[in-house]
């Protein structure tokens, strides 16, 4: 398993990650442009609220009958003339497409953006194949493999963390002799890329939806480099976690829409498109399609409390929302899949021993459950592996040392609290002056009190939940802390 | 016969950890508990269709254009001299006949090259990697996003879209819908219906772009750098 990204222990990579004052001001401004694009996208349409409903009705209802819709795909995507294969694990998918690639003779490899070929370590066990190239054609993970294969840091801007004079240095190595503009460092890429595409003999896509009624692939993105990718190379290879499936191309439509505002605020992005097995008659598009469907752990958590996790739909609105994620950024969570979705989804995929620290990487203040476009009830999540992993704690006597330190370390720091509220960030306004918002603050609201929803040993945490809005920046967490018992017993001397 | 037993080892599996016997589904059909996406933006006039079309393209960075049948050819020149192109592409269609475009394509200047089924894909590929402009025809025109819908023909290949520098593509004033579902709804009732065979479907809105260098937005990354559309009001 792969989907891990760091050694080092939690806090190691939260001060890390605390240093890098670019990053952290990357991701505020991530975040704070995405809000406005976001919000008003949501509101342009109207009826955000039912959309969100449809949502995650359409989501539940796939992973309730999701043998069922796999079965139907893979049949559509046979009819036409194209292969499935069914893989358990991380290696199994790997060993299909390096298999794949080989028996092809695959020259020139391009790939399109997808977190899923960087679960399965894909690329490193295709650049094992001799007389093979690979080349990410993503703008972003162009600039991050052309930087030794650095770990993206965020699910829609993964190279967040690289500025334009790195940008430029990275290029300069490739010929560029241009300035540090983002529109000149673009159209090098895209002359550059241009080149080996026309080359590409084997394309690998990732999947947003897969529509089980007709055996088409959907691909929402906004450079067209995933369009080349199924255009131009005579054999592709859509490589799909086996929770992205919807039942037709209406529900892909829905969801298309949906996810475009949530992730980048656009009421479409500039490429949604429905794809599959070249048509006789046809140019260009794949003569050979293979689809390779991944578990790699998602079935853990079928029939469990964490099923919800499945309806994710990536679109990282989660992470722009949340406190936590804009402080410590994506490489502070030691894991492909960082902010609160990842904080969910990690521990489920690969276990609480490399990744239980992360539940405890949230202030819980609930803005992803709130924001998340398929009603994921994140933070509820997130306190459930915490019950989980105390309940371990008291039953299991084989929990490791390691285990016990991650819930000490997160039931008593308060560095994570101070993480979260120590910080310039822009939806506190936003929440404090409004009722009415997409994402509502629980605190304000006291939502979180009523719904009685605390993990029973995380006391820290707990009195956090009790405030009824967050402390002011500038007070650190011991004196509000102090200030706050000092009310609480004065209430309760009343 | 297709050897299934990986497939049924897997299903079998995760219907297992589920908790969950399979092949249930089709007693639960999906039935959406909403009708939004066919209720938003309804009850537009097409002239009011055109006008929420043009604002919402020029948002995506597209230049949005009218003309009639009368006038498109002439239309059409004044967009390739504007950019003065050394070459051009054009779709193999019978849609000419219908827009009287036929004789434009004989006249037109520069000279043509076509994306011409038989040829294969390398030609097809080079040519559209070698055209300054495409000129195509869209299925439809969405309202609500500024998005220009096409299904891949034999004569109007997946990377006829994507690989030429400048980019306009000619669309019916009738065809301007209000939203992606209504032309979803046509595509998905074609291909059931088999009267379309397409491999594959665009949905295009406005030229593509990137915010992944300091999150600056740049237009024009792998597909056209610019777009036009260009609705014929009559049709
Ligand atoms: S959990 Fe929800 S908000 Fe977060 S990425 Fe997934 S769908 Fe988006």
């Amino acid at each position: 398993m792969t989907i891990s990204t760091s050694d080092k222990p939690f806090l190691e990579r939260v001060k890390e990650s605390e240093q890098d004052k670019f990053m952290q001001a990357s991701v505020a401004k991530s975040q704070d442009a995405q809000w406005d694009k976001r919000e008003a996208s949501r509101k342009e349409l109207g009826n955000w609220p039912q959309w969100r409903d449809l949502g995650e009705q359409i989501r539940q209802h796939v992973i309730k009958y999701l043998p069922d819709y796999l079965e139907e795909f893979s049949d559509n995507i046979e009819k036409r003339g194209g292969h499935v294969y069914f893989a358990k694990t991380d290696k199994e998918a790997a060993a299909y497409i390096t298999n794949l690639a080989k028996e092809k003779q695959a020259h020139k490899i391009v790939k399109s953006k997808s977190m899923v070929t960087t679960e399965i370590n894909l690329d490193k066990e295709l650049l094992k194949i001799p007389g093979t190239q690979l080349m990410e054609t993503d703008l972003a993970e162009f600039i991050l493999q052309e930087d030794d294969w650095a770990e993206p840091t965020h699910i829609v801007f993964p190279a967040l963390a690289k500025n334009r004079d790195q940008v430029k240095e990275i290029f300069d190595k490739l010929g560029y002799e241009g300035d540090n503009d983002p529109e000149h460092l673009a159209r090098f890429a895209r002359e550059y890329l241009r080149r080996y595409f026309l080359q590409a003999d084997f394309g690998i896509t990732g999947c947003n939806f897969a529509i089980a009624d007709s055996g088409l692939i959907n691909l929402v993105t906004n450079e067209g480099n995933a369009d080349l990718t199924m255009a131009i190379p005579k054999t592709q290879v859509v490589v799909m976690g086996m929770e992205r499936i919807v039942p037709s191309l209406k529900e892909a439509e829905t969801l298309d829409n949906m996810l475009s505002r949530s992730a980048v605020g656009q009421k479409l992005t500039s490429y949604c498109s429905f794809s599959g097995k070249q048509v006789e008659g046809e140019a260009d598009g794949p003569e050979d399609f293979h689809v390779v469907i991944v578990d790699n752990g998602r079935s853990n958590a079928l029939g469990t409390p964490f099923e919800p996790v499945l309806q994710c739909i990536r679109c990282g609105a989660c992470l722009n929302v949340c406190p936590v994620y804009r402080h410590i950024g994506g490489h502070g969570y030691g894991s492909i899949y960082p902010g609160p979705i990842g904080a969910v989804l990690s521990p489920v995929l690969d276990g609480y021993e490399k990744f239980g620290d992360l539940p405890f990487a949230s202030s819980l203040c609930a803005a992803c459950t709130e924001t998340c476009p398929v009603r994921i009830p994140l933070h509820r999540l997130l306190i459930k592996h915490r019950e989980v992993m105390m309940d371990k704690l008291k039953m299991d006597h084989s929990f490791s040392d390691k285990i016990m330190k991650m819930v000490g370390v997160g039931t008593s720091a308060p560095v994570l609290f101070n993480m979260a509220l120590d910080m310039d960030h822009p939806m506190m306004g936003v929440l404090s002056t409004k009722d009415q918002g997409s994402v509502e603050n629980e605190y304000n609201s006291g939502r979180i009190k009523q719904t009685g929803m605390m993990p029973k040993l995380a006391r820290g945490w707990t009195d956090v939940r009790d405030l009824p809005r967050p402390p002011k920046k500038n007070e650190n967490f011991r004196h509000w802390f102090k200030q706050h018992k000092a009310a609480l017993e004065a209430q309760k001397h009343d | 016969m297709i050897d299934h037993s990986n497939r049924e080892d897997f299903l079998n599996a995760i219907a297992e950890k589920a908790g969950r016997p399979r092949h249930q589904l089709q007693d639960h059909p999906f039935e959406p508990l909403n009708d939004l996406p066919e209720t938003t933006l309804s009850g537009h006039s097409q002239d009011e269709l055109e006008a929420i079309a043009k604002k919402n393209s020029e948002a995506v960075h597209v230049t949005f254009e009218t003309t009639n049948k009368a006038g498109l050819a002439d239309a059409l020149n004044a967009y390739i001299e504007h950019d003065a192109p050394k070459t051009l592409i054009l779709p193999t269609t019978d849609q000419y006949d219908d827009y009287g475009l036929r004789d434009w394509t004989k006249t037109v200047a520069p000279k043509p090259m076509y994306w011409t089924p038989g040829k294969g894909r390398d030609f097809n590929l080079k040519q559209a990697a070698a055209a300054d402009v495409a000129i195509g025809f869209a299925d439809y025109l969405l309202a609500e996003s500024g998005t220009i819908t096409i299904a891949t023909t034999p004569g109007q290949g997946r990377g006829f879209h994507f690989l030429p520098t400048h980019y306009l593509a000619i669309v019916k004033k009738s065809n301007i819908l209000p939203r992606s579902r209504q032309a979803m709804d046509r595509y998905d009732a074609a291909i059931k219906a088999g009267e379309l065979q397409t491999s594959n479907i665009n949905f295009i809105t406005g030229p593509s772009n990137s915010g992944d260098i300091e999150m600056t937005l740049v237009v024009g990354v792998h597909g056209p750098l610019d777009m036009t559309y260009l609705v014929v009001e009559d049709m």
